[in-house]
């Protein structure tokens, strides 16, 4: 089978400074300054060509930087992505410039993506017909309506006919009717065996939608496997971790995290 | 040396891109206001009409004297040389916060981020030529007509071009990392209009050591400015007659575009982080 996402030992960190000035003697100085925050720590994952795959995890697991770094819009602080093929993510808010009218966008997006003048042409009346902006089309996108925008990028990144599509909650917003369409849409690139990513919060979505599922918590992976296998676990978590407290929750936080310290080190 | 050549293939390869993005980047700037883009010629208009009045009382109306024995009025002078400050200006202001500012709608995995800056310029450019279109026009009608010294303006127009590129490549990349350099530059670079040769001729520092006359020169952006003022006056081939001048002009600008794409192409991949 064929690979078409490779992630090995991916590690991002961020550091947080108290205040400015710490931040500029980091940039100035050899010494270290600032506090490191890993958003991901040494996360592997495979996805051959034609996979579903579903990010789950609770917020702040690192599944939208995980997200971001296979699509390329994030730098990795180590190790290395292995993309094969076009990657377009499809986010809510999704690089829209609010300034100009919702066809100016279709074509300013499409020229970043890299396309030309004809398939442009040919692309535009697709996407306007499948955004179901009608008249607002040429209206200037800061009028839209969150459902407006997020319709609008969605039919873009799709119509463009990407080899890896990227979806981060992007389905959440819109009416039903237009999420159903989507959805089609969706299984639509599966049949035709493209690869794609999708993180969300929708359990039911997810389990209809995705073939594996990567569990990540505190930016490391928990578990990866078909949806069968990591779902009920997962649910069986969220059921656990919802009668947590506080204070139960950081205990868990901190077991979780030294018992991944440990298997880093063995 | 490598990364020179890298960031100069991208501007070729991508030159539609360039020209697609400069167009929706006026469209974008003008839509809010009824007149449009017909501000971007009444701004730099009321501003040298401004400086016409202030520095022309200044000087009692006294003509500037351009080229041993050929005197012009002030107003075209200034003009001349305006014109161009103008466009390096705004271009340079702009392209200064051109990366930070479109950072999260271009980040896209293979997007060359080295044409940023170039479409902001060359959204300026647009409007520079019609200045020059205009300014050309005035000067027909001031009896300065068109002649032979005119084919200089191609190059000096490539000159402006290359070293504008090249100073924001730089700055572009720099203000990305330490966002205050945008505000330095802002709160600063006016100062410029003042020490280039736009408003005043260098010719009134003759009472002072000519050190300070030859320190003025260093600025590449009067060598420009004067080359524009030959073309358009008609008084000699500036770029041939100065061939020192246009060597060191040069060499300024490949010290600094050499400069931009190292550091531009050692921080690209990472500028996400510093937003």
């Amino acid at each position: 089978m064929e690979k078409s996402i490779i992630v090995k030992n991916i590690t991002k960190k961020y550091k947080l400074y108290n205040g400015t000035k710490e931040r500029l003697l980091d940039l100035i100085t050899p010494k270290d300054y600032g506090e490191d925050f890993y958003a991901l720590k040494d996360v592997n994952f495979e996805a051959d060509k034609g996979d579903v795959v579903g990010f789950i995890g609770i917020n702040g697991s690192g599944k939208s930087t995980l997200s971001n770094i296979v699509a390329g819009i994030v730098p990795e602080t180590s190790g290395s992505v292995q993309v094969n093929g076009q990657a377009s993510l499809i986010a809510v808010a999704s690089g829209l410039k609010g300034d100009l009218t919702g066809r100016d966008n279709i074509e300013l997006k499409c020229l970043m993506l890299g396309l030309n003048k004809k398939e442009i042409k040919e692309l535009e009346p697709e996407i306007i017909e499948f955004s179901e902006l009608e008249k607002f089309i040429d209206q200037p996108v800061k009028s839209y309506s969150s459902g407006m925008k997020s319709r609008l990028g969605f039919a873009i990144s799709v119509n463009v006919d990407p080899d890896i599509l990227i979806i981060d909650e992007a389905l959440s917003v819109g009416d039903k009717a237009f999420s159903e369409k989507s959805l089609d849409k969706m299984m639509e690139f599966k049949e035709m065996g493209k690869t794609m990513i999708f993180v969300s919060h929708s359990i039911g979505q997810m389990k209809k939608f995705c073939e594996k599922i990567l569990w990540l918590e505190y930016g490391m992976v928990k578990e990866y496997g078909p949806v069968e296998e990591v779902m009920p676990k997962y649910e069986a978590f969220l059921k656990d971790f919802k009668k947590m407290s506080r204070k139960q929750r950081l205990r868990y936080k901190r077991r979780a995290l030294k018992s991944q310290n440990q298997k880093q080190m063995s | 040396m490598k990364a020179a050549i890298t960031v100069l293939k991208e501007q070729f390869m991508n030159f539609y891109l360039i020209k697609r993005l400069s167009l929706y980047e006026m469209k974008s700037k003008n839509r809010n206001n009824y007149l449009g883009m017909v501000w971007e010629v009444i701004n730099p208009s009321i501003q040298v009409l401004i400086y016409w009045f202030v520095f022309g009382t200044l000087r009692n109306r006294a003509p500037v004297e351009v080229y041993p024995g050929v005197e012009v009025k002030f107003f075209y002078w200034l003009l001349a040389g305006f014109i161009l400050w103008i466009f390096f200006f705004k271009s340079t202001i702009d392209g200064s916060k051109s990366i930070y500012s479109r950072l999260r709608l271009l980040s896209k995995m293979n997007f060359p981020m080295s044409i940023i800056p170039n479409f902001v310029i060359f959204s300026h450019f647009y409007v520079h030529l019609l200045m020059l279109g205009i300014t050309i026009i005035i000067f027909q009608i001031a009896g300065f007509f068109i002649n032979i010294y005119y084919l200089q303006l191609i190059y000096f127009i490539f000159a402006t071009f290359s070293f504008i590129f090249a100073v924001t490549l730089i700055i572009s990349t720099v203000s990305t990392i330490i966002r205050d350099v945008h505000m330095f530059l802002s709160s600063t670079l006016r100062m410029g209009l003042y020490f280039s040769g736009v408003l005043w001729p260098l010719a009134i520092l003759d009472r002072f050591p000519s050190i300070i006359t030859d320190i003025m020169m260093l600025n590449p952006l009067y060598y420009l400015i004067e080359g524009y003022r030959a073309a358009l006056f008609g008084t000699e081939w500036y770029f041939i007659v100065n061939w020192e001048y246009t060597l060191y002009f040069w060499a300024i600008v490949i010290v600094f575009f050499i400069f931009g794409s190292i550091l531009h192409l050692k921080f690209r991949r990472h500028f996400i982080d510093y937003l």
